[in-house]
């Protein structure tokens, strides 16, 4: 399984959605396949809950863990 | 300063103290409410706003009505004008470009967002660029004026506010008691500390109402950001300063309910009645915002940020005091301040807010993700 890792700690408001929806769009299918798993660090407090609802409203499932004073979402294939 | 002014300034920061902190708890985004019912078509944060806006009008109606308010309709507002929907355009756009509000940027900033200091700087240099076309562009507002008395919808058609207050009221309370029904209000976000944006609307009304009873006015700071730039330009090009009206003039009047003092204030770098009312929250904010984060642990400055987005949010900075200036007035002031008194000016705002933030985000778009296939981003 690859791993893409997106640091996107420090950016605008809302480029942590916005990219993390552009590399969905990219590589949908390896995603959901469980060929890649996609982990995002961020330090925006609202993307905790805007980037999963996102990513599982996509049929992709996502857990956030506090590290270090910032956010780190990573994607997992959805069990069915 | 007089005890009065000690006890108001005192009081406006503890305000904005309790302002920052909920604020970034919730990271209750005024830009992203609009922004994202475009963007991502997501309601979420307009909801809250919804809120707000409906609870503050209630409390100031109810203020009105028990004769707490020492002017009504507030001080500083004026009859509307053309131009107050072109300002709500500028405004929303530079809104969205700048990633905040004017008081998003300060609850961001507080945090230690470097972005949000770049879009701070922005604004200052908007608020000096204004300063050079302030005396064209008032002459331009005077002929675009609709009324040269009513400063409200109410005065305007010639009722007594209660009717048309309680009927925003009505229907803002319909709205949210539907969404309680559907679920809405129950929160995703997985953020330590995270505070459910209902209660914070509700905390800021409170707060917003406590500022109208301390300082006999609603929430705002833009003016003091002009105050800022006029105090950099006072260090800089003193000899130009004094050239300009915009600084060099108080045309605000205004009586705090504590003394009873008629004091005057404008955009200048002076201690004036503008910079009691305002500055104080600035600095609550930013110093409520940034407790929080220290608290969860939550405050860093991230420098390797892209270039791309530092030259965004600075434009969008600018543009959004323009924005300020050309309404005038902030979308905390209209949207907090004016909106639940429906004053004209803030109608004409919110009318001009809502296609200036659809073009920030198209901006935004293909800034941050350019070449990305727009459609399918919000699929």
């Amino acid at each position: 399984m690859r791993t893409l890792e997106m640091d996107i700690r420090g950016q605008v408001c809302p480029s942590s959605l916005l990219l993390v929806l552009r590399e969905i769009n990219r590589q949908h299918r390896d995603l959901m396949v469980g060929h890649l798993c996609m982990v995002v660090l961020t330090d925006n407090r609202d993307a905790t809950g805007t980037i999963p609802e996102a990513v599982r409203n996509m049929g992709i499932d996502a857990v956030v863990e506090k590290v270090d004073g910032y956010y780190r979402i990573t994607t997992q294939q959805q069990k069915h | 300063m007089n005890f009065s002014v000690w006890i108001v300034v005192s009081g406006l920061l503890v305000i904005g103290i309790a302002a920052g902190f909920l604020m970034h708890r919730s990271d209750f985004c005024m830009a992203g409410a609009f922004r994202d019912v475009f963007l991502f078509k997501s309601y979420k944060l307009i909801r809250p706003l919804v809120l707000l806006i409906t609870l503050s009008a209630l409390l100031f109606e109810l203020f009105h009505l028990t004769g707490v308010l020492p002017s009504y309709p507030f001080r500083w507002f004026s009859p509307p004008a053309g131009v107050n929907i072109f300002g709500g355009v500028v405004f929303g756009l530079g809104m969205v470009l700048a990633g905040g509000c004017v008081v998003g940027v300060l609850y961001k900033m507080g945090s230690g967002n470097l972005m949000a200091l770049v879009a701070f700087i922005g604004l200052l240099v908007g608020s000096a660029l204004y300063a050079e076309i302030h005396t064209w562009w008032i002459s331009l507002a005077k002929q675009t004026n609709f009324s040269t008395s009513a400063v409200t919808l109410p005065q305007w058609i010639g009722v007594s506010p209660i009717i048309p207050v309680l009927a925003v009221v009505a229907i803002g309370g319909f709205f949210c008691w539907r969404w309680q029904q559907a679920g809405l209000w129950v929160d995703k976000n997985e953020a330590e500390g995270f505070i459910p944006l209902w209660l914070t609307a509700t905390g800021l009304a409170a707060l917003g109402g406590l500022t109208v009873l301390l300082s006999g006015i609603p929430m705002g700071v833009t003016t003091s950001y002009a105050k800022g730039a006029a105090l950099v330009e006072s260090w800089i090009v003193p000899g130009h300063l004094a050239t300009l009206p915009y600084f060099t003039t108080m045309p605000g009047h205004h009586t705090l309910p504590l003394d009873g003092i008629l004091r005057s204030g404008g955009a200048g770098a002076h201690f004036d009645i503008v910079a009691i009312v305002q500055v104080p929250l600035i600095l609550g904010i930013i110093g409520g915002a940034w407790l929080s984060a220290q608290l969860l642990g939550e405050f860093r400055i991230i420098w390797k940020v892209p270039f791309n987005q530092i030259a965004m949010v600075f434009t969008g900075g600018v543009i959004m005091a323009l924005g300020a200036r050309m309404s005038p007035g902030c979308n905390v002031w209209h949207l907090w301040g004016g909106l639940p008194l429906l004053t004209m000016q803030s109608l004409l705002f919110v009318v001009g807010l809502v296609p200036g933030a659809w073009l920030g985000g198209k901006v935004l778009q293909r800034v941050l993700v350019p070449g990305a296939p727009l459609k399918r981003l919000n699929s």
